[in-house]
């Protein structure tokens, strides 16, 4: 799976710093697109971990998610002081259900219904390959 | 993530080196960058008394190129210099590679991107920059990881292993060098000094050389990959060509890293434009994978899905090298 773009809104009422908004968005979104694709907290027969480093246990770095672009809303003003309204989890919470549709829209044509993650290179071949069977 | 204890010795002569081993036994380790070796003791995957560095032995670093007695060292004066088409200038050489080399210097040598292409686009693909900054070729060969760049294309192109121990200097074929997983024909007392590599192309057919490989991101271990190397017969009367020769390195796809000899020989000797098209390199692919019997199977990819991935790497590497080699034939003409 390839991220070819990656546009996220947040509406966290007046900004108050925007570096520290986008800050807060892109580091869910990486976090989100990691449980998404990468991170996998496996076990084998005998209920031993077996991604104990992060050798095996993959996080996405800067380097493995595409430029996202911020879109900033504000509705109506927040109940806190100064109408302002929480941004921590936003990009977290929108970014693997984004990223899950987006492989289930490219996997329809062949009928595939995606249902667990991570989507790794061998859980999307699996998947084909069940359905083609 | 600590090491256990160990002493750390750095001698200055590379016998020196090999008399400390040969003392030492089996608690010693020679260290050639430490790449691998120091996250393996780190993890306390790997446990050693003694580490036996091979840096400030100079005499351990260096590229050159060899043509019988000569040499060319730094200036890199070698004849492979004259350019890829110009066979004669190809024949007989070799380049030489001293143990404590690092990957960068490798990547970043002319000599290596015009004799040895091959490993000069290999070595893009070896970890992160600073990792190639210290990590060494012989450290690489001698840990001999199955999903490693350079020891598949050792293979694929037939180098020479140089070892030293107190019994003297001797030289192993790399196709008898990797015994198992991180093991290697090298004694214990054995010293990896150097690899030499054969310039492919000397006897005047087109040469192309690709490298495939695919992890789960960019820096992983490669779930599969490919090192191929193709040398063609040259243009006979009617503008047609063979594959004289071929090697395939297979990355990650057993407990060593292989060479997928079967499939190389199904191609040797066959016309270079029917074997560089799409449906017989996809053949190649699967010949080069219905030979392997112990294909790793983990958590980022069970056998069946990096057989897969295995069989889709050889036929890219193997149609962009022999695409290569086509292309250097016809513009040599």
């Amino acid at each position: 799976v390839r991220l070819l773009r990656y546009i996220v809104s947040e509406d966290c009422g007046r900004m108050i710093n925007p570096n520290v908004v986008e800050g807060q968005i892109a580091g869910g979104v990486v976090q989100g697109i990691g449980g998404a694709l990468l991170e996998e907290l496996a076990y084998d027969a005998d209920g031993n971990p077996v991604a104990t480093t992060f050798m095996d246990y993959l996080l996405p770095t800067a380097a493995d998610v595409p430029v996202i672009e911020y879109g900033h809303v504000e509705t109506a003003p927040g109940p806190g002081p100064g109408g302002y309204k929480g941004v921590g989890e936003g990009g977290a919470i929108g970014a693997p259900p984004a990223v899950v549709n987006a492989v289930a829209d490219a996997l329809a044509p062949f009928g595939v219904t995606i249902t667990r993650v991570p989507l790794t290179p061998a859980a999307i071949i699996a998947l084909l390959d069940e359905v083609r069977a | 993530v600590k090491s256990a204890a160990f002493e750390y010795h750095a001698p200055a002569r590379a016998e020196e080196i090999t008399e400390l081993l040969g003392e030492l036994g089996d608690g010693a380790k020679v260290i050639a960058g430490g790449q691998s070796l120091v996250p393996m003791m780190a993890l306390r995957l790997a446990v050693f008394d003694h580490l036996v560095d091979i840096r400030n032995v100079s005499g351990l670093r260096g590229i050159e190129g060899r043509n019988g007695n000569w040499k060319s060292g730094a200036a890199e004066h070698s004849a492979a210099e004259h350019g890829a088409a110009e066979h004669s200038a190809r024949h007989g050489w070799s380049v030489w590679i001293g143990a404590g080399t690092t990957q960068a210097a490798i990547g970043g040598s002319d000599l290596v991107a015009k004799a040895v292409p091959l490993l000069a686009r290999a070595t893009p693909l070896i970890g992160h920059f600073q990792i190639r900054n210290r990590g060494t070729i012989g450290g690489s060969l001698a840990h001999a990881e199955a999903a490693a760049e350079y020891p598949a294309v050792a293979l694929a192109l037939g180098a020479t292993v140089e070892a030293l121990s107190p019994r003297g200097q001797r030289s192993i074929p790399v196709a008898e060098f990797f015994t198992g997983i991180w093991s290697t024909a090298l004694e214990a007392d054995e010293l990896l000094t150097g690899v030499t590599f054969p310039v492919w192309g000397g006897a005047g057919g087109g040469c192309g050389f690709a490298v495939e490989e695919f992890a789960r991101r960019p820096v992983d271990f490669a779930l599969a990959g490919a090192a191929v190397a193709v040398e063609l017969s040259g243009l006979d009367g009617s503008g047609g060509s063979r594959i004289r020769r071929c090697g395939i390195g297979l990355i990650g796809l057993g407990p060593t890293p292989l060479r997928a000899s079967a499939a190389e020989a199904s191609v040797t000797g066959t016309a270079a434009g029917d074997a560089g098209s799409a449906a017989r390199a996809k053949e190649i692919g699967a010949t080069a994978m219905a030979e392997l019997d112990s294909v790793p199977s983990d958590l980022h990819g069970p056998a069946k899905y990096r057989k897969r991935v295995g069989a889709a790497m050889v036929a890219t590497a193997w149609q962009r090298a022999v695409k290569e080699a086509v292309n250097q034939e016809a513009a040599s003409a």
